[in-house]
């Protein structure tokens, strides 16, 4: 059709509205492109690293030795296979946790580099990129040399942290190896444990290890450690972290697609609203109603096409930085990266199909008028809405009046501007609700409630009062009703020094009760005096625990009791324990634990996660400046095409350029800063639900809070993108000329 | 003389055709006369009121508005020329349409030094009682009106009247121009009116006619009648 040359015509006249729509049509495919591609080869790579690799199904610390693996095996239809470990000490601050080498369970995947031959030595790439350590060169451990044959990831330890209570890794300070059974042999240190893998069937797993579980008790092997894989953060914090990306790439593009849509309603509706006298014409030329429809639905549906076009591939040529930047965190073998195609076509047809319906629905709007209504200019010039007829608003001001009636001439547009603002708001805050929350939990956990400075937990009972530290005991549990559920019982000294626990109201709470963290109440539904069914992870019993009090901590989801009455509830010695708290480091043989974790260790860690964090926290505020920009300039033009007779009238009638500015371009002030006030609850709402959604299934609980400051921050963020999307449209304004409102022929 | 304009000339430029639009205009108007520009389309009478009011710039020539040198003002001076002293009319009205009459009025109120009281001013055009009327809800010649009243508002020198019945018909027409004539008398506000109807010049002091951008006669009425008698 000839009429489709002015298409482009059309658009040039009004780019910045068109151009918004493209670039957050671009911004949204983008978004989506990188984050379905990104969560798909995360779960691809996962899945097949798990699979190649063996990844155990649980794995254990028995006080006995298991003779009889082989017995064991055909017996359960699994492999078995015992590892050994050891914590070297590399500096007063760094560890390198050092296995034996696999080679039925747990296999480690060689990402770069040689298998073990010899006096070789593997390790994780991120210790070695953190520490400068390259293939060839030469670690001493225990007085051995071992060369640094290449880099391996181990499927248990997907996501390397120290301790399993952690949250954070620290590559500065912790890392993997691995070394051959033999050089193990001959270092002759560290402790054993056990992994397992069941063949065939997975569905009755948790039977298959509760038999296997009787079976050592019968045999009379305790068990001191039990971790079924679902319950290991080192692989479980993946399964976050994609569910966390996939919550993000389903909300955040469609909700930028929303907003293109309402914008480009808009600006579709403004021109056909200009075009009524046209296309009336054109109907009276012969033109049919399916042919208007389809020019006009070309506008929409060509920047949906670019927008997608070029948002997919710029989303697709991300997908492989940020697969290194996720490998940074999670040690996984990155064999392939994939295109699922499945994504590539949603992105391409999501703003076609977003924008098709807005833009059909616009033009259906306008093409219900008769072609003389049309030819009039449309029924629609005559109406007042019901909001402006209602509003008095006589006691006010004449520029606050003025500023009211033009946010109040076209709601949508106020509409788009306040959800943009909300949005980039919401995105900007992000990453200063995570520092904040991090810091809140660094405080609260580490500063209030934690008062040791080391923990160490050893491999096997111990009995007896030591000599230093003050003793505790661990184990984990679930609840009778759900075994999905899980958390730990503490059992600690009454009036502990180390664990300082406040109840709602800040009183302190004695240790001589039993205390369940917030978190955990609130997950289970527990209030003061009630009593719970829970069941042991490590003997499968059944227990009953009734809770004291509730304390206001984020610590985890944990259950402290008495150290006596957890000794006296699981049968165990009363004298024994298998922990020891300290403010000062202890002299204990480094045969005899299992781990060894300082407060400074988590805080370094948290530290070095702030780096990222800082720039994850500068890219985001990146994005949200642009979405900002986008909206708001766009709002902004949209209010000076709407009103250029008004300005130049205003220009006639002797209004100072900074008054014209004032009257139009702070029109939109207050819609800002309700756009703003309202991000920052909706925000932390957003970031608990999903925080709540992604942590069901895990020992977590991550308290989401932003501080005044960035608040503050925040908002000086998106007055500033206000005032610069203000200062670009100055120019529009003064190019209006006083001519215009003479030529008007208008109402 | 309240207007005073010599030897104005002004031209544009299209491409490579340049049009004298104005050719060495010279004319006066007293301190509270009507005058009223008579001429077909093009002539040139538009941009010569627009010379007057401050709204656009002569390539030579003179233009005195009570001992103000409109010709030798700044942009920002232009503007507060207008603002102090100019009150426009349109054609077509130039109301702004998602504005209350009343916040019509107060456009120019809200700037003015010294303005008139908004309710007095609606109430001497007749539109007191549609102050809280949107602009769409008007017939032409009562948006005519709310014009008048935006104009008269801030007690103008000068008002300046582009075709003020242009797109009225002949009662609402003259209806303007008596209210135009009344403000006239009871505000001694000088008044330069452009039209094409030569019937409306009957109420002027001195009436000019124009033609490719010269005036070619400058008559001084002698017998002005009221706007009331004035019949087309």
């Amino acid at each position: 059709m000839v009429i489709n040359k002015k298409i482009k015509r059309t658009m040039m006249e009004s780019k910045s509205q068109y151009l918004g729509s493209l670039m957050l049509i671009i911004i949204s495919c983008l978004l989506y492109t990188m984050f379905n591609q990104l969560t798909t080869n995360m779960v691809n790579l996962t899945s097949s690293f798990e699979k190649n690799y063996v990844q155990e199904d649980a794995s254990f610390i028995a006080d006995k030795k298991l003779d009889n693996i082989e017995d064991l095996e055909s017996r359960f239809n699994m492999i078995i296979e015992e590892t050994r470990s050891i914590d070297y000490l590399v500096s007063e601050d760094k560890t390198l946790r050092i296995f034996s080498e696999n080679t039925k369970v747990n296999i480690p995947a060689i990402i770069e580099g040689n298998k073990l031959i010899g006096s070789d030595i593997l390790i994780d790439p991120a210790f070695a990129k953190a520490n400068k350590l390259k293939i060839g060169d030469s670690i001493n451990i225990y007085g051995k040399d071992l060369k640094i044959a290449g880099f391996m990831s181990l499927p248990n330890y997907i996501y390397p942290i120290k301790s399993e209570s952690d949250i954070l890794n620290d590559p500065n300070r912790f890392g993997i190896a691995v070394i051959s059974k033999d050089d193990f042999n001959e270092i002759n240190k560290g402790s054993s444990f056990y992994t397992l893998k069941f063949n065939g069937d997975k569905k009755d797993v948790d039977n298959r290890i509760a038999q296997f579980k009787d079976y050592l008790k019968s045999e009379n092997i305790i068990i001191l450690k039990w971790t079924n894989i679902d319950e290991n953060p080192r692989v479980t914090y993946v399964t976050l972290k994609i569910d966390g990306i996939n919550q993000i790439s389903t909300y955040m593009p469609v909700f930028i697609l929303l907003l293109t849509c309402i914008l480009t309603g808009i600006v579709m509706w403004r021109m056909l609203k200009r075009e009524f006298i046209l296309i009336g014409t054109l109907y009276a030329l012969g033109y049919k109603k399916r042919e208007i429809v389809k020019h006009y639905l070309t506008y929409p549906l060509s920047i949906a096409l670019a927008g997608g076009i070029i948002g997919t591939i710029l989303g697709a040529f991300t997908l492989r930085p940020m697969l290194n930047f996720m490998v940074m965190y999670f040690n996984i073998p990155v064999d392939y990266v994939s295109f699922d195609l499945k994504y590539v076509v949603i992105s391409l047809l999501l703003p076609i199909f977003f924008l098709g319906i807005s833009g059909y629905f616009v033009v259906n709007r306008a093409l219900k008028y008769s072609p003389v209504e049309l030819m009039k200019g449309g029924k629609e010039k005559g109406k007042v809405s019901f909001i402006e007829r209602k509003l008095k608003l006589d006691r006010l001001k004449f520029s606050t009046k003025f500023k009211v009636r033009e946010q109040l001439r076209s709601i949508p547009r106020s509409v788009f501007l306040l959800l943009g603002v909300v949005f980039a708001t919401m995105l900007l805050l992000l990453g200063f609700a995570s520092k904040s929350s991090m810091d809140f939990l660094m405080k609260d956990a580490y500063e209030d409630t934690y008062k040791y400075q080391y923990q160490y937990i050893f491999n096997s009972l111990q009995h007896g009062a030591p000599s230093n530290g003050e003793v505790f005991s661990i184990s984990p549990f679930t609840l009778k009703s759900d075994s999905k559920t899980g958390f730990y019982v503490y059992g600690i000294s009454p009036n502990s020094k180390y664990i300082l626990l406040k109840d709602k109201q800040g009183n302190w709470l004695s240790t001589d009760k039993v205390i369940i963290t917030k978190p955990l109440a609130d997950k289970l539904g527990v209030k003061p005096h009630d009593t719970i069914k829970v069941v042991n992870k490590l003997d499968s019993k059944e227990y009953s625990i009734t809770v004291d009090y509730i304390a206001e901590t984020y610590t985890g989801e944990y259950i402290y009791m008495p150290l006596v009455e957890f000794n006296d509830m699981l049968k165990y010695p009363s004298d024994s324990y298998i922990g020891l708290w300290s403010s000062d480091k202890l002299n204990i043989s480094e045969s005899s634990l299992l781990s060894i974790t300082t407060i400074d260790d988590f805080k370094k860690a948290l530290d070095s996660t702030m780096q990222p964090l800082k720039s994850s926290i500068g890219i985001m505020a990146f994005i949200s400046f642009i979405i900002g920009l986008i909206v708001i300039y766009v709002v902004t033009s949209l209010i000076i095409e709407e009103n250029r007779e008004s300005i130049s009238l205003l220009k006639i009638l002797g209004y100072r350029r900074k008054e014209v500015y004032s009257l139009i371009l702070n029109s939109s002030s207050f819609i800002v800063l309700i756009g703003y006030i309202l991000g920052v609850p909706l925000l932390l709402v957003s970031l608990r639900a999903m925080f709540k959604s992604v942590t069901k299934s895990m020992n977590f609980a991550f308290p989401v809070t932003i501080e005044y400051g960035y608040v503050f921050i925040g908002f000086v963020v998106i007055y500033l993108t206000y005032e610069l999307s203000k200062f670009l449209s100055r120019r529009k304004i003064n190019r209006i000329s006083m001519a215009e409102a003479l030529k008007a022929s208008r109402e | 003389m309240f207007i005073k304009v010599e030897n104005l000339k002004k031209s544009y430029r299209t491409g490579d055709v340049k049009t004298d639009v104005l050719k060495g205009v010279k004319m006066s108007l007293g301190k509270g006369e009507i005058g009223v520009i008579l001429g077909p389309s093009g002539s040139g009478k538009s941009t010569l009121l627009n010379i007057i009011g401050g709204i656009d710039r002569c390539d030579s020539g003179k233009v005195t508005v009570d001992d103000i040198e409109v010709t030798n003002l700044t942009d920002d001076q232009l503007t507060d020329y207008r603002r102090e002293n100019i009150g426009f009319i349109f054609q077509f009205y130039n109301l702004i349409p998602n504005l209350t009459v009343g916040e019509n009025i107060e456009v120019v109120s809200n700037i003015s030094r010294s303005p008139l009281d908004t309710d007095e001013v609606l109430k001497a055009v007749g539109m007191l009682d549609k102050k809280y009327r949107f602009p769409r809800e008007l017939s032409g010649g009562e948006q005519q009106r709310v014009s008048i009243a935006r104009a008269v508002v801030k007690n103008p020198k000068l008002l300046l009247c582009d075709e003020p019945t242009g797109a009225l018909d002949f009662s609402t027409s003259r209806e303007i121009l008596k209210l135009l004539q009344q403000i006239n008398r009871d505000f001694g506000t000088t008044i330069l009116m452009i039209t094409h109807n030569t019937a409306i010049s009957a109420m002027a002091n001195r009436v000019y006619r124009m033609r490719s951008g010269e005036i070619v006669e400058e008559i001084i009425n002698e017998r002005i009648i009221h706007a009331e008698r004035i019949e087309w």
